[in-house]
């Protein structure tokens, strides 16, 4: 904690760098988590689900 | 430190006081403050944080308390810059074209239904557009002119892809008529507003126009189609 605090949040340079980056894996993580979700939630009824019956 | 509750009581307390002195001895006013080291200052200890709870212990908590405050800060402004990052794509995704215009914007041929030797008109974004299917002969002609006699000199191999397919939009360069395929001098394309003499590869070659005939971008995703746009 102490650690993190005077590497990173102590400057407002390295802070604002630290929350840019962030954000880039928090995108990523989120998009994929919430995609994940999306499809166990609608299980069965999702194109790629019923595809097989029309082709 | 004062809180609320000895900001009443000294407030109260001094009233009385005052109260009692006025009549007397003391013209002025002036309110007269006491000492008050027998007031009870409240207890807050089961509020504050295990590591500040005694005053006079040496203070080695603060960087991690302020970490603590930061991450929770920080975490927001992730929040926010991702929201944000959505909002404005959003707003710019919506200048772009809608699909139903992108999906104008390319036609697909099949090309086996171009017989050898036929110049085919499509419409491709308003205008017409020919599809020649060149026989042999017309591509030896076209590749044996000598490039420096034309007016806009481009070889036959920089306006073609594959030799047999020339694809070029049908607008006259000089006024935007349409020309009339397999007509005119040079077995090409002949506009007939004012008579400018396309060859087979597209070039001009006699008459009041400028320019070649516009070849836009097209590409042979396998031997059968044609794409272009």
């Amino acid at each position: 904690m102490k650690a993190i605090y005077n590497t990173l949040f102590k400057r407002t340079s390295t802070y604002a760098v630290g929350i840019m980056a962030s954000v880039f894996f928090f995108e990523r993580a989120f998009e994929v988590g919430s995609t994940t979700l999306f499809e166990s939630v609608n299980k069965g009824k999702l194109w790629k689900d019923i595809k097989g019956k029309y082709e | 430190m004062m809180n609320a509750v000895t900001r009443a009581y000294l407030r109260a307390g001094s009233q009385t006081v005052s109260n009692v002195l006025k009549p007397a001895t003391v013209a002025s006013a002036q309110v007269q403050r006491n000492a008050h080291t027998d007031l009870q200052v409240p207890d807050f200890s089961p509020y504050r944080r295990e590591s500040v709870n005694t005053p006079n212990r040496k203070d080695d908590s603060a960087e991690s308390r302020k970490a603590f405050s930061y991450m929770l800060i920080g975490a927001g402004a992730v929040g926010s810059a991702y929201a944000a990052k959505g909002l404005v794509t959003a707003f710019v995704s919506s200048m772009s074209a809608t699909a139903d215009v992108l999906a104008m914007a390319k036609i697909e041929i099949k090309l086996s239904d171009i017989p050898e030797g036929k110049s085919v008109t499509f419409k491709w974004r308003g205008k017409p557009l020919f599809i020649r299917h060149r026989t042999a002969d017309e591509i030896s002609t076209e590749r044996s002119v000598a490039v420096s006699t034309l007016r806009d000199p481009q070889g036959d191999d920089q306006r073609v892809i594959k030799p047999e397919w020339l694809v070029v939009i049908g607008v006259c360069t000089h006024l935007g008529c349409v020309p009339i395929a397999n007509a005119g001098d040079f077995g090409g394309y002949y506009c007939p507003c004012h008579g400018s003499h396309y060859d087979a590869s597209g070039r001009i070659r006699k008459g009041p126009a400028p320019l070649n005939l516009e070849v836009p971008a097209h590409e042979f995703p396998d031997d059968g189609t044609l794409v272009v746009g």
